[in-house]
């Protein structure tokens, strides 16, 4: 038996020197009244910054950061779907990574940790950040707790309303929670005074949480379509590497979803970079088509344009995400580096529409016994449609895909979609 | 072996008596190689301080081309023209003929390992076919085997970015990024911006880059305290330069 010590990686795995083409760097919109590059450098934690921006391959975890990681459970399972397998009558193996067995449900407390980590070695004992539907907000608010820090988050309002039982996990944690439109921002008020009644978004909440960074001379943890996120998510696949070895398995197909592409890329491009599998499955949402109607293009990261443009596949910034229940897959892009695997063909793509993924869901709850959250339900779709090929061509793939959270606070999404295909 | 000093200015900037007097300090002072650059369409990958400059040149294509003419005049060391590919695509062949008749010596586009990877050959080519130097511009997100294969291909020296930007100082660390790619390059590795920090220059030099770019430093020195003090900043840095 290996320790779990010993699967926990010691370093992150950085795909950007193993990328075919250059990465296009982060830029300034033609008019900037101010540098955005100049405000990442006041805003995000020093040591995450130049993570950002570094090239090295391999980057160390710190000691405090790997026992944070122990701490909340890593290494995460990897388990084979043996009943789904046999369900489908399909040769191909399936294997899982869960990363909705951390404590707040998601893959996204593999970067909050760190990056609230290196802000309190920067002596800064506050963060903040926004949250739409709650997942990120809770790992910030987890990870700030266990660094000792305090925590500002601001949820946009309709979440904040309809999702109660967030806010109550971030609360428990002693994070400050505000519905976003709030009177705290200059900008909060701006947006107030126009409608009182404002549902929020994700960009207004966004911009709330820059805005009191600054003004409170404090970090801003930033989720997910900068590449450092990837990065620290590189755990998810480098243990996923070791678990598959442990096993003698050699991967074919490795698949996830793609929010803003953190789960994804930290899940598949360490397979990528030690060259193991022959394919490589991001999927996204059909309702918010960024892979087939998006362009490559520069564009903001945020609604309302604060950060710097990258370049990526996107929706456009003002592009408006109806209002599907994979919250987290609601966003209009997709990490410059991801992106440039999908431009180059690397990484293929699929997308799928809420009935679908809803019928997979119900599939694997009944194989599986495991709720996934709405988000992961797009992956384990495309992993069932591998599976049915890999049936038609009688060939024994090794299909292994991330379960980046569970859907036990989705209950009430999973309701509606229950009601909706009844009709 | 002296290491390089290649002085960058806006050409026109701060005006052009401002500038000529800059450029005539920057060579008695001691750079090795002038980087002048045209006001662009769009400054994509330059910093707030050199877009600002851009933003106070005003001149005439005619006025363009007499001010690079005179900048040619005054100097014995090799003049660079840093201008963005995307400004010239529908006249290249005019272009470079032009740079050539005013006796600047080669040119630099920012853009065009990024925004052309897979016909850069074919505008190296253009440029030499013109009689002039391709200097090569890259930075840490360009793989390896290109970095190898460019420094190359790059005429006088390789120009290596180690920021994301110009006169932003992104933490960044530069003896680990000039120790590795100073192994892949095959040619003089000039390094830049956001180097005006002379202890990231000395950290550059000792891990073997061969000369520095400077840009930024002089632009905020001319707009702060004028241009007598911008070019007693070349001095400074040749200083530092011949430590090594
Ligand atoms: C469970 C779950 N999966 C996937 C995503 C999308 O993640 P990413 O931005 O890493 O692509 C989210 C985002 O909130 C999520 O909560």
């Amino acid at each position: 038996m290996v320790e779990r010590e010993e699967i926990l990686p010691k370093y992150w795995y950085n795909v950007i020197p193993d990328l075919p083409k250059p990465l296009p760097p982060p830029r300034d919109p033609p008019e900037a009244e101010f540098s955005r590059i100049d405000l990442l450098r006041k805003i995000m934690p020093k040591e995450v910054l130049r993570q950002q921006f570094t090239v090295e391959r391999f980057i160390k975890i710190p000691e405090d950061v790997r026992n944070a990681y122990l701490n909340i459970g890593r290494p995460t399972p990897l388990l084979r779907a043996k009943r789904l397998e046999e369900m489908l009558g399909t040769p191909a193996k399936i294997y899982f990574k869960f990363e909705g067995a951390t404590p707040t449900g998601s893959h996204k407390i593999n970067t909050a940790l760190p990056q609230a980590y290196f802000a309190k070695e920067e002596g800064v004992n506050h963060v903040v950040t926004e949250t739409g539907a709650g997942q990120w907000g809770t790992a910030v608010a987890l990870s700030a707790r266990m660094f000792d820090m305090n925590a500002t988050v601001f949820m946009v309002r309709v979440s904040y309303e309809q999702k109660p039982q967030r806010r109550t996990i971030m609360q428990l944690y002693g994070a400050d929670v505000y519905a976003s439109p709030t009177n705290l921002t200059e900008f909060g008020r701006k947006i107030l005074a126009e409608n009182k009644d404002h549902p929020g978004s994700l960009g207004i909440a966004m911009s709330e949480a820059i805005e009191f960074a600054l003004k409170n001379e404090i970090k801003y943890l930033v989720g997910s379509v900068l590449d450092v996120a990837i990065l620290h998510q590189s755990v998810i696949g480098l243990e996923a590497i070791r678990q598959l070895d442990e096993l003698g398995e050699d991967p074919d197909v490795l698949i996830g979803c793609v929010g803003g592409g953190s789960n994804f890329g930290g899940f598949a491009f360490p397979f990528y970079g030690a060259k193991k599998g022959k394919k490589f499955i991001a999927v996204g949402s059909y309702e918010i088509p960024k892979f087939s109607k998006g362009d490559y293009v520069y564009d903001f990261p945020d609604t309302a344009g604060l950060l710097p443009q990258v370049k990526m596949i996107t929706l456009g910034k003002d592009y408006v995400p109806p209002p599907i229940y994979a919250g987290g897959l609601r966003y209009h892009g997709a990490a410059p580096s991801l992106s440039l695997l999908i431009k180059e063909k690397v990484v293929e793509w699929r997308e799928y529409s809420e009935p679908e993924i809803f019928e997979a869901a119900k599939l694997f709850m009944r194989a599986q016994g495991i709720v996934p959250a709405p988000e992961s339900a797009h992956a384990i779709k495309a992993v069932i449609d591998e599976a049915l090929e890999a049936k038609r061509a009688n060939e024994k793939r090794v299909i292994v895909f991330n379960l980046s959270g569970h859907g036990l606070l989705d209950l009430p999404n999973y309701e509606s979609m229950m009601k909706r295909s009844l009709k | 072996m002296r290491k390089m000093l290649v002085s960058y200015m806006t050409l026109g900037y701060p005006n052009v008596e401002g500038y000529l007097e800059f450029i005539d300090g920057a060579i008695s002072q001691g750079s090795d190689v002038l980087e002048v650059g045209i006001k662009p369409k769009f400054a994509k990958y330059d910093g707030p301080v050199i877009r600002k400059s851009y933003k106070a040149v005003n001149l005439s294509e005619g006025e363009t081309w007499e001010l690079l003419k005179e900048t040619r005049k005054r100097s014995n060391v090799p003049a660079i023209v840093l201008t963005y590919l995307e400004d010239w695509l529908g006249k290249l062949d005019e272009f470079l003929s032009k740079l050539r008749e005013v006796g600047v010596n080669g040119v630099l586009f920012p853009d065009l390992i990024i925004d052309f990877t897979d016909e850069y050959e074919k505008y190296v080519k253009a440029i030499r076919d013109h009689g002039l130097k391709a200097v090569i511009f890259t930075s840490p997100s360009v793989p390896d085997t290109m970095i190898h294969d460019l420094s190359k291909n790059s005429d006088l020296f390789l120009y290596y970015g180690v920021r994301p930007t110009t006169g932003v100082p992104i933490p960044v660390s530069v003896d680990s990024l000039i120790t590795r790619v100073r192994t892949l390059v095959e040619n003089k590795l000039v390094v830049g911006f956001g180097l005006s920090d002379v202890e990231d220059m000395r950290k550059a030099l000792r891990a073997g880059a061969d000369g520095i770019a400077i840009g930024t430093a002089y632009i905020e020195e001319v707009e702060k305290r004028g241009v007598k003090s911008a070019i007693s900043l070349v001095k400074y840095f040749r200083g530092v330069l011949d430590e090594f």
